[in-house]
């Protein structure tokens, strides 16, 4: 299997209070594809910055971050936007709906960067809305919908644009045991029918169960991997 | 640019929406009126004739000329005609708030000293006959419902009967007028009329002429004129001065100061506020969405989306405020036209007077959504899905 997120000595640091804070320290990391991982750690372990890293949403201070073929240090916020819009689906702890936009159009949105006309547009929502059993719920606004609907409206989001790397960042911090297993589920599926990769940061080990892989980390470095064929739940 | 999003943001706050739109709108219809007073008062200076001069006296509009003086003036090279002008400022009986201009002339030397006006019904030659008559301009006509005979009886305020009762005039013509200059809310009638009434001891008011108008002849300079009227009554007994028609109106309408200048502070006082208020509703806009915001960037969206949804924003709520203004503007001019004819002869939407409102409250709509739009297009991904604002 070929490495599908790859991170050399990558650092990052912020500044707070006047002082260098380093939240991640010469990290390496190879992730393959179409696996699931959970990323794990107490807070302030890097493990947000680590995800907007491979999402291209923050640049690194130095170190590669070779996600494919594509050198995301090499890249402009610009070409970075771009990338993003073809091959990162992200989800948020929040689900992050646009609350104007019903859920088709919710997951529409980021169709509307891809060179597609209106109905084929229309048409790959509503797939992806179909594939996350909301199939009955496309015209409904978000506060319309329960919060485990809205997150899977915003699963339904990540991949409209049928990205090969889905990052999400506690998809279930705001969600109930029983809703948050759903979502789990869904995601196990679309990483094993789908063949999607998938970085999902959580501090619930049971969450992290889902996952194939669960990534430890450490005041910014890389603790240690676990392969979770033994314990992983299934759905 | 996702257009559905934009229109969608705006309609997500009616309330909001409307009372911006609301501002908008009053602002734009304001300015508008105002633009179309100024215009109106220029054009109606503009379209002052330039061969007729007005004599009045140098101490004051309010103080009249000795009725010794028309002889007098004959006597100046390049006058034509001769024509008085007296202020009647009577009110109408039947219409106690009423008001329009009435004013006692000399019938011979008045019409052909005024080729702007036609007259439309009626016989202005009966008019020269008949010592009560008078001629109305056709606007005032239709206000009142007078027709040609009809009896219109006038209580002076500065000529007063001293019977108590109202000065009663026969409306024996009616005109039109092709001069703004010229309007057609006004009376007419025979000087002679009261004056009479002065002689005779049946009416008390001042004695002579507020105004003498002075026709020139085809050739005759102005100045010259001018200067030879004002040099012969230098010595008194009433010293005099002597302006072009453009310059006496002008002069009139400042006796209430800087109007259009007036109008265009206000005007711009009002769209200073509008745009604050406006501004205000953009940055709020722009605070409330920057969640938003950072999820379109994380998606893929642009910086210049990002702006764009505001700027955009700025711009729909504006270009609807100023549509409605401009229709309701368009939609009252001429009521608006008609009660403001007397003191505003030449009051009209034109094309550039919209076309500014318009671009005004563009300009508004892209500056106040400008602001916040740098914001969103700096603000990075990361900070907006924090909301570190």
């Amino acid at each position: 299997m070929s490495a599908a997120i790859q991170l050399r000595s990558v650092t990052k640091s912020y500044t707070r209070g006047g002082e260098e804070l380093r939240v991640l320290d010469e990290l390496d990391l190879d992730m393959d594809e179409a696996t699931f991982y959970a990323l794990m750690g107490p807070s302030g372990s890097g493990k947000t910055t680590l995800l907007n890293l491979v999402g291209g949403l923050d640049h690194a201070d130095s170190g590669a971050i070779q996600i494919g073929a594509d050198d995301l240090a090499a890249m402009d916020s610009g070409e970075l936007a771009q990338w993003r819009s073809e091959q990162i689906g992200f989800v948020f702890q929040g689900f992050n709906l646009l609350p104007v936009l019903s859920a088709r159009e919710n997951v529409e949105l980021p169709l509307l960067l891809a060179p597609l006309s209106r109905s084929q547009r229309r048409a790959q929502a509503e797939r992806a809305l179909d594939l996350v059993g909301l199939g009955d719920r496309m015209g409904h606004k978000p506060r319309e919908l329960s919060g485990g609907q809205e997150q899977r409206v915003a699963i339904a989001r990540a991949i409209a644009t049928d990205p090969q790397i889905i990052l999400a960042d506690e998809p279930t911090g705001d969600l109930d045991r029983d809703t948050a297993d759903n979502v789990l589920e869904l995601l196990q599926r679309l990483n094993r029918e789908l063949q999607k990769t998938i970085l999902m940061v959580t501090h619930d080990p049971q969450a992290a169960s889902y996952a194939n892989k669960t990534i430890h980390l450490d005041k910014g470095k890389l603790g240690r991997i676990d392969d979770n064929s033994q314990v992983q739940r299934s759905s | 640019m996702p257009w559905k999003l934009l229109v969608r943001n705006v309609l997500g706050h009616p309330v909001r929406s409307l009372l911006t739109i609301g501002a908008v709108m009053v602002a734009v219809f304001l300015v508008c009126i105002l633009q179309a007073v100024t215009s109106g008062l220029s054009r109606s200076l503009d379209a002052s004739s330039a061969n007729r001069l007005l004599v009045q006296s140098a101490v004051s509009l309010f103080v009249n000329l000795p009725l010794s003086y028309q002889q007098k003036l004959t006597a100046v090279d390049g006058v034509d005609a001769i024509c008085k002008w007296q202020w009647f400022g009577g009110r109408y009986e039947q219409d106690k708030g009423g008001f329009f201009p009435q004013f006692a002339i000399d019938p011979e030397p008045f019409a052909p000293s005024y080729p702007e006006m036609t007259i439309t019904s009626g016989s202005y030659e009966e008019f020269k006959q008949t010592r009560t008559g008078c001629i109305i301009g056709e606007q005032l006509a239709q206000k009142y419902g007078w027709e040609i005979g009809d009896r219109v009886p006038i209580l002076g305020t500065i000529f007063t009967r001293v019977d108590g009762k109202p000065w009663e005039f026969v409306v024996n013509a009616i005109y039109e007028s092709s001069s703004p200059a010229f309007e057609e809310q006004q009376m007419f009638f025979q000087f002679a009329y009261i004056e009479e009434s002065l002689e005779q001891g049946g009416a008390t008011g001042p004695k002579g002429s507020g105004l003498y108008m002075l026709k020139l002849s085809d050739g005759a300079d102005p100045i010259s004129v001018q200067r030879a009227v004002d040099e012969m009554f230098a010595n008194g007994p009433q010293r005099v001065q002597t302006t072009t028609e453009a310059e006496f109106n002008r002069q009139f309408i400042s006796m209430l100061g800087d109007v259009p200048q007036l109008l265009r502070l206000i005007g711009g006082a009002v769209l200073f506020a509008i745009f604050f208020a406006v501004l205000n509703t953009m940055l709020l806009a722009g605070r409330e969405r920057t969640r938003d915001l950072g999820v379109m960037k994380a998606l893929g969206f642009s910086n210049g989306v990002a702006a764009g949804l505001l700027i955009g924003e700025a711009l729909l709520l504006c270009a609807t405020g100023a549509g409605l203004a401009i229709a309701i503007a368009l939609s009252t001019e001429e009521t608006i036209a008609a009660v403001t004819a007397t003191f505003i002869p030449g009051f009209a939407l034109d094309q550039g007077t919209l076309l500014m409102g318009a671009t005004i409250a563009l300009m508004i709509g892209l500056v106040s959504g400008l602001l916040p739009g740098i914001r969103a297009a700096r603000l990075t991904t990361t900070q907006a899905m924090q909301e570190i604002v």
